[in-house]
C-alpha cells in the first residue's frame, strides 16, 4: 500500500513529487491553481446554524461525533463496540481568509458488526483545503458497514486518504456520495489480509459546475480465498471533471480471489469529462477477476420510452440520472444508510430543466 | 381521429415510407401487416415521436392538429400510445415512480387535477387485476430482468393505465406464447370503445383471431399496397406476401 506524503507534502516541490508519480492531467492543474494561494492553519471554530442543520438527525442526537476543521481535541482512535452506529461528521468551516487543516484518525472494530456514517460538509465562503486520513482495521470474523456522505460547497477542497485492512473471515462493506467542493480527492485503499476476507465498495460521485472530483480505488487481495466487489458510478454535468482509477492486485499466493469492478459514467454535457481507468495485477493462479469500465451518455432509447408515456424530457432525464445513480446502491441493506443516501441523491443530483 | 396523407420518411438518406395514406376513426381497429423491412415499425415509431425521422413530404393530422409538431411526450398527453417492439429496460427507475410521473404529467398537460398516491395505487392495483399482473411488477425497475412476455404484458398494462384514445401496438404478439397471446388480446379487447382507435402491427395472422380487426392493411416496401377486411388477413396466411408483391406487379403491368 501507499504510504501518506510527509506532513509538509503540501509545499509545492513534495507535491510535484506526488504528481509526477500519478501523472494525472487535470488533478496536477487543479492542485496547482489551489496552491496559487497562500492557507493559514484553521483554527477551531463556531458551527453556523445553517451547518448544523445538515448533519442534526433526531436518531443520532446522542451517538454522533462533530469535528469542525479538523480539530484535534477529539479521540484519533476510535475503537467500535458491538452493535455500535456512529455518526461522524467533518464540517469545513471558512473564516476570513483561507486556511487549511489536517487530521488522522483510525477506525477499528475488534468484533461483531458496526456501522459508520461519514459526513463531510462545508459552509461557503474563503476557500477551506482539508486533508484527512484514516487507517481502518476489522479483525478477523468482524463486519463493518461505512457510508460516507460528501456534499461540499465550491470553496471546499478536501483530500480524503482511508487504508482499510480485512482479517481473516471478515467483511468490509462501504457506500460513498460525493458531491461538489472545488477538489476532491478520495482514495480507498483496501487490503484483504487474512484468508476469506469480503470487501465490497458501491459509489457514485457527480462534479458539477467547475467541480473536480477525483477517485482512486485499490483493492488488493493478499489472501486466499477473498473476495472484492466494487461498483462505482460517474455522472459529470456542465464543466465537471472526474477521474475513477479502480485497481485490482491479487498478490502471489492469494489463490481463490474473486475480484470485480466496474465502473459506468454518463456525461451530461459536452464540457464535462470523466476518465476512468481500470488496472488489473494478479500474480496469482486461481483466480477469478473482471473489470470494466464504460463512459456514455443518457440512453436514447430510455429517454424516448419514458417521453412516449407522457414524461417530460427534462424530467425524463433526471429520472434516467437518478435511476442510473440509485442502481449502484441496489445492494445497501441497511435502512438509514440507505435513506441517507437516497435523500442526498434525491437533493443533489441534476433536477429537472437544470442540465443542457 | 387520425390521418395520414402522402407520408414520405427517411432515416438516414434512405426512404423508408413511400407515400402511406391511411385513415383511422375512432371505435376502429386496425391491422398492419407486411414482412420484414415494409417500414411498419418506422410508422409506429413516427407517430409516437422518435428522434432520427426525416418527413420529406405529406402529413399527419391527429383530432384536428399537425401531430408531427409535437413533442413525444405531448402526442402522450394527447391520448397517443404506443406499445413497443422491443421494451426498453431501465434499471434504477422504478416502475410506480414512473408510471405515476407519466400519468400525473398527462393530467397536468391536459388540465386535469392530479393523482395522490392512494388515488394511483387504487388505479394500478384494479388494472394489474383486470391483466392478471403480479403487485411485485410496480417494485420492480422499468422491464430490467423482464421476460420477453413479461415486458409486453407491461406494455399491455401501461395502456390500460394510461387510457390513450389512439393505440399502437407494435408487434406486441412476437415472443409471446398462446397463453401470453390471449392475456395481451384480452387487455385489447376490454379497451375496444367508441372513442378508441388501435392500430395493430404484426406479422401474423394468429394475434387478429383474438382481436379481431375492422379493416386490415397490407404494407410492402414502404406502400400500403392493399386494403380490406379481416378475410384479407386469411388469404394472407395463406398464399403468403409473395402473393401481394406479385399482384402489386401485376397491377403496375
Amino acid at each position: 500500500m501507499r504510504g501518506l506524503p510527509s506532513a509538509s507534502w503540501l509545499a509545492l516541490p513534495e507535491m510535484d513529487a506526488v504528481l509526477d508519480k500519478e501523472a494525472w492531467r487535470y488533478s496536477e492543474r487543479a492542485w496547482q491553481a489551489l496552491h496559487a494561494q497562500k492557507f493559514i492553519a484553521a483554527p477551531a471554530s463556531e458551527l453556523p446554524s445553517a451547518l448544523v442543520e445538515r448533519f442534526d438527525w433526531p436518531e443520532t442526537r446522542d451517538r454522533r461525533i462533530v469535528c469542525v476543521n479538523g480539530d484535534p481535541a477529539l479521540s484519533a482512535d476510535l475503537r467500535l463496540r458491538d452493535g455500535e452506529r456512529l455518526h461522524l461528521i467533518f464540517a469545513n468551516v471558512s473564516a476570513a481568509q483561507p486556511q487549511r487543516w489536517r487530521r488522522e484518525f483510525a477506525i477499528s472494530l475488534e468484533h461483531g458488526s458496526a456501522q459508520v456514517i461519514e459526513q463531510h460538509i462545508g459552509s461557503a465562503g474563503a476557500d477551506v483545503l482539508g486533508e484527512l486520513s484514516s487507517r481502518v482495521h476489522v479483525a478477523p470474523g468482524a463486519q463493518l458497514h461505512i457510508t460516507t456522505l460528501c456534499d461540499l460547497p465550491d470553496s471546499v477542497s478536501l483530500y480524503r486518504q482511508e487504508q482499510v485492512e480485512v482479517g481473516a473471515g471478515a467483511q468490509y462493506q462501504s457506500a460513498h456520495v460525493l458531491f461538489g467542493g472545488r477538489l476532491q480527492r478520495f482514495d480507498l485503499d483496501v487490503e484483504m489480509v487474512g484468508a476469506g476476507a469480503d470487501y465490497s465498495a458501491r459509489g457514485v460521485f457527480a462534479p458539477r459546475a467547475r467541480a473536480h472530483i477525483d477517485v482512486h480505488l485499490d483493492a488488493r487481495h493478499s489472501a486466499r480465498d477473498t473476495r472484492s466487489d466494487v461498483l462505482w458510478r460517474g455522472v459529470a454535468d456542465q464543466r465537471g471533471r472526474g477521474i475513477l482509477h479502480g485497481a485490482i492486485t491479487v498478490a502471489a499466493g492469494a489463490d481463490g480471489a474473486d475480484a470485480r469492478l466496474q465502473t459506468k459514467n454518463l456525461l451530461l454535457s459536452p464540457h464535462a469529462e470523466i476518465d476512468a481507468q481500470p488496472v488489473l495485477e494478479i500474480y496469482a493462479d486461481e483466480v477469478k477477476a473482471s473489470h470494466g469500465a464504460t463512459v456514455g451518455q443518457l440512453d436514447e432509447r430510455a429517454l424516448f420510452y419514458l417521453r412516449s408515456r407522457g414524461v417530460p424530457l427534462a424530467a425524463a432525464r433526471s429520472l434516467l440520472i437518478s435511476g442510473f445513480c440509485r442502481e449502484a446502491f441496489d445492494g445497501v441493506a441497511d435502512a438509514e444508510s440507505r435513506a441517507r443516501i437516497e435523500a442526498l441523491l434525491a437533493e443533489r443530483l441534476p433536477q429537472a430543466g437544470e442540465t443542457a | 381521429m387520425l390521418k395520414i396523407d402522402n407520408l414520405h420518411v427517411r432515416v438516414a438518406g434512405k426512404e423508408i415510407l413511400k407515400g402511406i395514406a391511411l385513415q383511422v376513426n375512432a371505435g376502429e381497429v386496425h391491422a398492419i401487416m407486411g414482412p420484414n423491412g415494409a417500414g411498419k415499425s418506422t410508422l409506429g415509431n413516427v407517430l409516437a415521436g422518435r428522434d432520427g425521422y426525416e418527413l420529406t413530404q405529406g402529413s399527419v393530422r391527429y383530432n384536428g392538429t399537425d401531430l408531427l409538431e409535437l413533442a413525444p411526450e405531448q402526442r402522450a398527453a394527447a391520448g397517443v400510445f404506443l406499445a413497443f417492439q422491443y421494451p426498453v429496460e431501465i434499471p434504477g427507475v422504478n416502475n410506480t415512480y414512473f408510471l405515476k410521473a407519466a400519468l400525473n404529467a398527462q393530467r397536468k398537460y391536459r388540465g386535469e387535477a392530479e393523482l395522490d398516491s392512494m388515488q394511483f395505487l387504487k388505479a394500478v392495483r384494479e388494472k394489474l387485476r383486470v391483466l392478471h399482473i403480479s403487485d411485485d411488477l410496480m417494485n420492480r425497475a422499468v422491464n430490467a430482468g423482464f421476460s420477453g412476455g413479461e415486458k409486453k404484458r407491461n406494455e399491455i398494462f401501461q395502456m390500460a393505465l394510461l387510457q390513450p384514445q389512439l393505440a399502437i401496438l407494435d408487434e406486441t404478439d412476437s415472443g409471446l406464447d398462446i397463453d401470453a397471446l390471449k392475456m395481451v388480446a384480452d387487455g385489447v379487447n376490454a379497451m375496444r370503445d367508441p372513442k378508441r382507435a388501435f392500430i395493430v402491427i404484426t406479422h401474423y395472422q394468429r394475434l387478429l383471431d383474438y382481436i379481431v380487426p375492422d379493416f386490415v392493411h397490407v404494407m410492402v416496401d414502404g406502400r400500403i399496397v392493399e386494403s380490406g377486411d379481416k378475410s384479407l388477413a386469411l388469404k394472407l396466411e395463406e398464399h403468403g406476401y409473395a402473393w401481394i408483391a406479385e399482384r402489386k406487379l401485376v397491377g403496375a403491368a
